[in-house]
């Protein structure tokens, strides 16, 4: 194996909150709220079906192959060469993925406090420090998360405990004027961030319990569900109607919050502690790929890829989109179909034919 | 000099560059590379021998006397090394006094009866009688016999036990380690009496011969652990060492770390505690500080005055710890990020303040920070290594420079001397002395972290930071262990410290199996006093 260290199932779901909230509080509450209007905070109970849909198909994958990643398992399952077509796809998949995270965050950076930064090197500099983390192997990434992890979601807990002066129950009302329709049209985005669940295939070879693997996963599609629900929840009831107009509804919420005339003006921490989540998304993205791409390529190691696909990574992240309302069209249109094509669907064939031979193997071995 | 024909054998082998050596480095080569040399029968040609070893050596003693009236003897040792009352009272005399019977001079009787020391040994070997004279013993050499007896008579001077001047502490033993390495060794015994604590004795440096010792208690210290570390001082291969800091140099896990990755205490009770976690110490003849490993980063931050107070009053002494960690290393960045990029999160009144005493100033906040940091590194620094007669002028000029004057001057704004000094005060706060000043060095990345980045720069040197400590090990044990990876069992003493009734399992260190630390249900009440 390439990767030697071991993780605990508590780390994998550790890895994975952050890899789907990073992002998934940044422009998408706005999407949803543009489909959903006052049902938006509805939207996250549906999406998060797609969540645990991917932690079946991966765990059941998982079952099939135990000791292989989704590159190793799918040249097993498709045949040399469609495996490595395959494997190609997912590769290119989160190699491009990671280029949206990126863009998103330096997209943010620079829009809110650093307008002046060219945004190459607001991206640079996290692309190389993330790949200083990548290098350290899949320990490592763990023990960031666990020390990352509960300082984001503390401080997202005082921020809403904070901005409960601000709150206005009535503004979710009426609950399902038009139907269930519009909730679910919310739905189509966020469902597609808890899709990336499918991250776990990268990651469940490598627990030092595997026995957990499915408690833990369930897990992290909860807390992220319920942070996802309580993030919408608040910034419907602090901005209401108006929720869809803004570019990130969530920093806007936060400029809200005023106690005692002395807490005021938070953005600016919360961008901080937000950097550390994105970080682990980022990072976790991009070790997916480095250890994708040496599987792919049967390389004893990954970490000499490690930068030159940091380059690679920044370049796309550059490609994505010409400007930020054009990045934020794309992740309300084309990425959720994107994002869920590949990350379940492709995965779905993958099972199903995993599943037709194994049957075939257990009928030879009965005979 | 037959001894030297073969030294020089084993010499031309391995160096041949022409220069000319010293008698003793060709000894310590020969020892090394040549057969070993045997005592002959003679007694001249081993004290010629032995002479040639020790010349242009004024400190070294050679008495010629006759034992029992009858055999010639010599009696070689290091002036200053041995304690020459006893020499001059008890062995001399003894040794001298004719024998009552008028039979046959007996070595072993000699040996059983007349020999009046406790610690003899018998060697044949001329090296061995080097190591021992070397070492402070007084050899004793008789004629036509080819053995030496190495006495145990060494006395040298040195320092008395003493409080622990760098770990000072309220509560608790009041004794430190000194320079002699048997007496510290005592002292560790003297804490832990049972057999089990081993005490695995290795010679280090070529010149020096330091006597290093690992010291573990069977049972707690993993096997696999000891061995490690054995291999790693034996890989030591070094001219010589003055200071455990040596030694934690040359077996670290990661030299290129500002972070420590051993424990360096001068006292026996941390010793004796760490022993009982299933540690190890490395314990150094020469000096009073003592390594021990594996830690984590959160045993660094941990005072041995914690376990001898009030578990509760620790816990909040721990806190506060943390609190001042974190405000050592991020205050004067976060002043700077503050100042230079969200001034909107500053309270308007305060921001006035600020402003108003800032109005003077001609540096922009980074440069201030920075340059005011230098100025307390630099008084620290003096301050460490000045004779005490001119500390309090430092102490008097230093003031001036940050302070008051310097405000009046305007230098530098009041607000910042605050940060300053209450930076500098809270990196003291850290229990060792070493992480302090590591946490101390990288508040100057994060300055210019914060003075070009903002905030952002802030969060990106933490990160930065976190991924090192992440990636660090010491003797495999994770450096974040037990935040990260997660050891729920050992939070109870990194979170809060529990009570000691309660502290009944061992820190999970990798391979350790006897977790066990004590019984269970020993909280005490007054229903139990009962029974």
């Amino acid at each position: 194996m390439i990767e030697k260290g071991k993780i605990s199932a508590m780390q994998m779901a550790l890895m994975m909150y952050p890899a789907i909230i990073a992002t998934a509080i940044l422009l998408v509450p706005a999407i949803t709220a543009h489909h959903a209007g006052q049902d938006m905070w509805l939207s996250p109970i549906w999406a998060s079906f797609s969540g645990f849909l991917a932690v079946y198909i991966t765990l059941r994958l998982h079952h099939y192959y135990p000791q292989k990643t989704a590159i190793e398992y799918s040249e097993q399952i498709a045949g040399k060469f469609f495996g490595k077509i395959i494997g190609f796809v997912f590769l290119f998949f989160y190699l491009h993925a990671d280029g949206i995270v990126v863009r998103e965050y330096g997209e943010f950076i620079v829009g809110n406090f650093l307008m002046r930064t060219p945004p190459i090197f607001v991206m640079g500099t996290m692309v190389f420090i993330c790949a200083l983390a990548v290098r350290g192997g899949v320990e490592v990434i763990g023990r960031l998360a666990e020390m990352i992890v509960p300082v984001v979601t503390l401080v997202i807990l005082i921020f809403v405990i904070l901005l409960i002066p601000d709150m206005d129950a009535t503004n979710m009302l009426p609950i399902m004027e038009k139907g269930i329709i519009p909730s679910i049209k919310g739905a189509v985005t966020p469902q597609s961030w808890f899709s990336e669940f499918f991250l776990m295939a990268f990651f469940l070879p490598y627990l030092a319990n595997g026995e957990n693997g499915k408690k833990w996963g369930i897990i992290s599609v909860l807390a992220v569900f319920l942070t996802l629900f309580i993030i919408n929840i608040t910034v419907l009831f602090v901005l209401g109607g108006i929720t869809a107009n803004f570019v990130y509804p969530v920093m806007s919420a936060v400029r809200y919050i005023s106690i005692a005339d002395f807490l005021e003006h938070l953005e600016a921490f919360v961008m901080a502690v937000w950097v550390g989540g994105t970080f682990l998304k980022i990072t976790v993205f991009y070790y997916v790929v480095a250890l994708g791409t040496a599987q792919w390529l049967n390389l004893p190691d990954y970490r000499m890829l490690v930068f030159p696909l940091g380059f690679l990574l920044l370049v796309f992240s550059e490609w994505i989109a010409p400007s930020l309302m054009e990045l934020s069209h794309l992740l309300a249109t084309t990425v959720p179909f994107y994002l869920s094509s590949i990350q379940i669907v492709l995965p779905l064939i993958l099972l199903l034919i995993a599943k037709f031979r194994n049957r075939n193997r257990m009928k030879d071995g009965q005979k | 000099m037959r001894f030297f024909k073969k030294s020089r054998n084993g010499v031309t082998g391995n160096h041949q560059n022409g220069t000319t050596r010293n008698n003793e480095q060709e000894l310590y080569i020969a020892q090394q590379n040549a057969q070993p040399y045997v005592l002959s029968f003679n007694l001249e040609e081993n004290i010629e021998t032995l002479q040639s070893v020790y010349e242009n050596c004024v400190d070294v003693v050679f008495r010629s006397f006759q034992v029992a009236g009858t055999t010639n003897a010599v009696l070689v040792y290091i002036d200053g090394l041995v304690n020459v009352e006893e020499l001059d009272l008890v062995v001399l005399p003894s040794l001298m006094r004719p024998l009552s019977s008028i039979t046959d001079f007996d070595i072993h009787q000699l040996l059983s009866q007349t020999l009046t020391v406790s610690k003899v040994s018998k060697t044949q070997l001329m090296s061995e009688c080097i190591e021992s004279i070397s070492s402070g013993k007084a050899v004793l050499l008789i004629n036509r016999y080819n053995h030496a007896f190495s006495l145990g008579v060494g006395k040298w001077e040195k320092r008395s036990i003493d409080e622990p001047v760098g770990e000072a502490g309220i509560k608790g033993p009041r004794e430190g380690f000194i320079e002699s390495l048997g007496t510290n060794l005592a002292l560790v015994r003297r804490k832990v009496k049972s057999p089990n604590l081993k005490t695995k004795a290795i010679k280090i440096g070529t010149y020096t011969q330091t006597e290093v010792v690992v010291c573990y208690i069977e049972g707690l210290a993993h096997p696999a652990l000891i061995q490690e570390v054995e291999e790693r001082l034996h890989r030591i291969k070094i001219d010589g060492i003055l200071d455990v800091g040596y030694i934690e140099e040359l077996i670290e896990d990661n030299p290129y770390s500002p972070f420590p990755q051993m424990l360096n205490t001068e006292r026996p009770d941390v010793v004796a505690a760490s022993l009982l976690e299933g540690r190890f110490a490395i314990l150094q003849d020469g000096t009073p500080f003592a390594l021990v490993a594996p830690i984590s980063f959160y045993s660094l931050l941990q005072s041995h005055e914690d376990y001898y107070e009030r578990s509760l009053i620790s816990t909040v002494i721990r806190w506060v710890r943390y609190l001042f960690l974190l405000i050592s290393l991020f205050l004067p960045s976060l002043y700077v990020a503050l100042l230079t990029f969200h001034q909107e999160m500053v309270p308007t009144t305060l921001l006035l303040t600020m402003a108003a005493s800032r109005e003077l100033i001609p540096f922009p906040a980074l440069v201030e920070a920075l340059m005011m940091e230098v100025v307390f590194e630099a008084l620290r620094e003096a301050g460490v290594r000045l004779p005490k007669q001119a500390g309090a002028a430092v102490s008097i000029v230093g003031a001036l420079v940050i302070g008051q004057a310097a405000v009046q001057a305007g230098i530098v704004s009041a607000p910042m001397i605050m940060v300053v000094s209450l930076t500098g005060i809270a990196s003291f706060t850290v229990p060792r002395y070493a992480t302090g000043i590591a946490i101390r060095m990288l508040r100057f990345p994060m300055i210019l972290l914060a003075g070009s980045l903002g905030l952002l720069g802030v969060m990106l040197g933490l990160l930065l930071i976190l991924i090192h400590m992440a990636t660090l090990r010491s003797f495999g044990v994770p450096y974040l262990s037990p935040m990260a990876p997660m050891q729920g069992q050992d939070m109870k003493d990194v979170l809060v410290r529990a009570p000691l009734w309660k502290l009944n399992t061992r820190p999970q260190l990798p391979g350790i199996d006897n977790l066990t630390r004590q019984g269970s249900d020993q909280k005490p009440s007054p229903e139990n006093k009962d029974q």
